[in-house]
């Protein structure tokens, strides 16, 4: 009966080698929480203008959000992706394909117990997971696994040429249960109220830039090296691109406590130092375009291929948004405003969302052995993210910078503090804004459904398509 | 159809879904239909096709182009058993550099011989120096310049209010924060170092580290029941008491 059931398992997954069939369940469990946390998301930004009509605060519901989009969604989906190329990239077999699928249990069950926990009123309330300690620590011990792993995996590799994606895989995976430990210190009894604020926000800026930048980037240099059957433009660029969002990681979270009660120092470091996430972001831009020059046309049938070169662009609108925004007297305006909600949403949902497709869209034929049920379905995944949030980000940046002017011109002393209400009182513009966000967050969730339709339709009921089938050489082979 | 579909299998050893999956691309490769796939499969007999050509070969007709990096073969029963597919002993492949593409084209994973681990200690060693500067430098706590403070004394329910504010999310909205620049005049006094405040980062609601000397308890309780457009937290009563007393005794004014 086992057995009967493991051969069914490993039909559903679309045979082939046990690394890829571990990546295939990765990218279906991410895309189960994308589309439940993209609801989720949907939800709090309709509480966020419709605050009274929801038994859940927003508070919650964006720490809800936020668990299931990051650790759900990205991190396992990413996963996915590195599962599925380091065998290709390393000539050699995981290191353990078990220990793999531990870690996507154990992340899988403390989302999902998270998830219970805060919507319970039973969260710690630091952003941008609001988690009690307790669950940190289980979640630390998975995130480390993928590290694990990985360094195992090309510790034995045959490969002795390693291609700019290692990098990239290489930094994502180490700095990710790194990140998060530093973020866990800021449990720390006895810890001040400055420095969890400082650790809140280093976490949430790394693990975009370090994590779903680093990892989502270095998977399309090898989606569209692969697809398109084109070498990679320079080699140099990717160097750029990778040590610049390491670099950069944390400095534009840093920066969102301008004028705050820590260092006056740390302001000007954050912004002499944040220029390098623009300057990553665009050199990775910029070579993904030089390897794809006079191959454009191409696109038209690699929807994954449009997809992570969306993200790639679009990672560079966020940079610069977020570097501009990390100089003082920029930050004196939009620091605590809707503002750097539009960053972080375009960095997740667009960026992120882009970058995963990329590589999934591209994976899963050739891990599965079935066709994408449709390529219209994904290039409307791809239309739909970007039109979302493009329009998010537009919407809230606005709101963003007219609430933070409107400060400036007094309305802190005046109505805002009398009424009582929400930055959104100040004026009836950032209202109306706001709601216009609503309808672009719908939009853009109509495209993680798209998304979630076409993982869920390859593996499930694609049409039979060539399988990579991995086949074991030495070191010596040729 | 379904029989032979079956039969198939059976000869195969290999669950149904795979072996009908693979006569599909076995006679889109081939121009055979399927029934007349699955019909030489049942009976044991070889398909014929153009030339059992290696897999790297067989791979290459395809329209999903083999990568240079990795050998793949279709999971067809008659060149490599779907079952050895299934269990093939994973994994590896590549030679970027040096091997030739079976479409004819150069390689395209170009690599360069290094090795991976100096980029993995060099990441560690810049997250620990960003750690040090980003985070461990601006969270040592700092003298105030003068004699003020902005550490506010709770009482145990104020204590247990300042836990209620955090579990359910307040700091998602509000600011406990107030910063010297001419957006925060008015709320109150300047935050410093040493403030036992939940800051926040956003400020969707109005700033609470002064919220006790602008409003009574009173109005603060209507308030979290869902009063002016703020959302009903639905606290219990002891929650709700403790919370309020928190906000209650937030007040910064009287800390200077």
């Amino acid at each position: 009966m086992a057995a009967r059931q493991s051969g069914d398992i490993r039909t559903l997954l679309g045979g082939g080698a046990e690394e890829d069939r571990i990546a295939i369940a990765h990218f279906l469990i991410g895309a189960a929480f994308l589309a439940i946390g993209g609801l989720i998301e949907v939800i709090a930004v309709f509480s966020l203008r419709f605050a009274d009509i929801f038994p859940v605060s927003f508070g919650r519901l964006e720490s809800m959000a936020n668990l299931t989009l990051m650790m759900g969604f990205a991190v396992i989906s990413l996963l996915g992706g590195i599962y599925y190329v380091l065998p290709r990239l390393t000539g050699t077999r995981l290191w353990s394909v078990s220990l793999a699928r531990a870690a996507l249990f154990l992340i899988s069950g403390v989302v999902l117990g998270g998830l219970l926990t805060i919507g319970l009123g039973l969260g710690g309330g630091r952003q941008p997971f609001g988690l009690p300690w307790w669950i940190h620590l289980p979640l630390a011990f998975a995130l480390a696994i993928p590290a694990i792993i990985t360094i195992g995996t090309i510790s034995r590799r045959q490969e002795t040429r390693s291609f700019v994606t290692l990098w990239f895989v290489i930094g994502g995976v180490v700095w990710l249960p790194l990140l998060y430990l530093a973020y866990f210190a800021g449990d720390l009894p006895g810890l001040g109220s400055v420095a969890v604020a400082y650790s809140d926000l280093f976490f949430t800026a790394g693990f975009l830039t370090m994590f779903v930048f680093t990892v989502g980037t270095g998977l399309t240099y090898y989606s569209v090296v692969k697809e398109i059957d084109i070498p990679l433009a320079s080699r140099q660029l990717a160097v750029v691109g990778f040590w610049s969002l390491g670099f950069a990681g944390v400095w534009w979270g840093v920066a969102q406590l301008v004028f705050g009660p820590g260092p006056t120092w740390v302001a000007g470091v954050a912004a002499a130092l944040g220029l390098a996430f623009p300057i990553g972001a665009l050199a990775n831009a910029s070579n993904l375009s030089l390897t794809l020059e006079g191959h454009w046309e191409k696109l038209s049938d690699k929807p994954g291929v449009t997809a992570g070169v969306l993200g790639a662009y679009m990672a560079v609108v966020v940079a610069l948004m977020a570097s501009f925004a990390s100089f003082p007297t920029i930050g004196s305006v939009t620091a605590l405003t809707a503002y750097w909600e539009a960053v972080e949403y375009a960095a997740l949902l667009g960026v992120g969302t882009l970058l995963v497709a990329g590589v999934s869209f591209e994976a899963l034929p050739r891990a599965a052995g079935r066709r994408l049920p449709t390529t219209d379905r994904a290039r409307s995944f791809n239309r739909l993210t970007v039109i979302g949030v493009g329009g998010v980000l537009v919407s809230l940046t606005a709101a963003g910078l007219i609430s933070g002017y409107s400060w400036l011109g007094g309305s802190n002393t005046a109505a805002y503090i009398d009424v009582g209400d929400g930055w959104a009182a100040g004026s009836g513009a950032t209202e109306a804004l706001t709601l216009i966000a609503v309808g672009f967050a719908l939009v853009t969730f109509l495209g993680q459904l798209a998304y979630v339709s076409v993982v869920a339709g390859t593996v499930f009921s694609g049409r039979a398509v060539t399988q990579d089938l991995l086949v074991e050489v030495s070191a010596g082979d040729e | 159809m379904s029989d032979l579909l079956s039969a198939a299998a059976a000869a195969l050893g290999t669950p149904e879904t795979l072996v009908q999956r693979s006569a599909e691309a076995r006679a889109v490769a081939t121009g055979a239909t399927v029934d007349e796939i699955l019909s030489a499969w049942a009976g044991g007999e070889a398909v014929t096709t153009p030339s059992p050509e290696p897999v790297e070969a067989s791979a290459g007709a395809s329209d999903e182009a083999p990568p240079a990096d990795a050998v793949t073969a279709e999971p067809s029963p008659e060149s490599e058993p779907a079952v050895a597919v299934i269990e093939v002993p994973a994994v590896a492949a590549s030679r970027p550099v040096e091997a030739t593409a079976p479409s004819g084209q150069p390689p395209v994973l170009v690599g360069t011989s290094d090795n991976p681990m100096n980029v993995l200690v060099a990441a560690v060693a810049l997250f620990v120096a960003i750690l040090l500067l980003g985070l461990v430098g601006p969270s040592v706590p700092l003298d105030s310049p003068g004699a003020r403070s902005s550490k506010i004394a709770h009482s145990d329910a104020g204590d247990a209010g300042q836990t209620i504010y955090a579990s359910v999310g307040c700091a998602a909205c509000h600011t406990q924060m107030v910063r010297p620049i001419v957006s925060d005049v008015g709320l109150g006094a300047v935050s410093l170092n040493d403030s036992n405040q939940i800051l926040g980062t956003r400020r969707f609601g109005p700033d609470l580290s002064d919220i006790g000397s602008r409003k009574t308890g009173t109005e603060i309780e209507a308030i979290i029941g869902g009063f002016g457009g703020h959302s009903d937290l639905g606290l219990s009563s002891a929650d709700m008491n403790s919370l309020v007393t928190y906000l209650v005794e937030s007040s910064t004014s009287e800390s200077g």
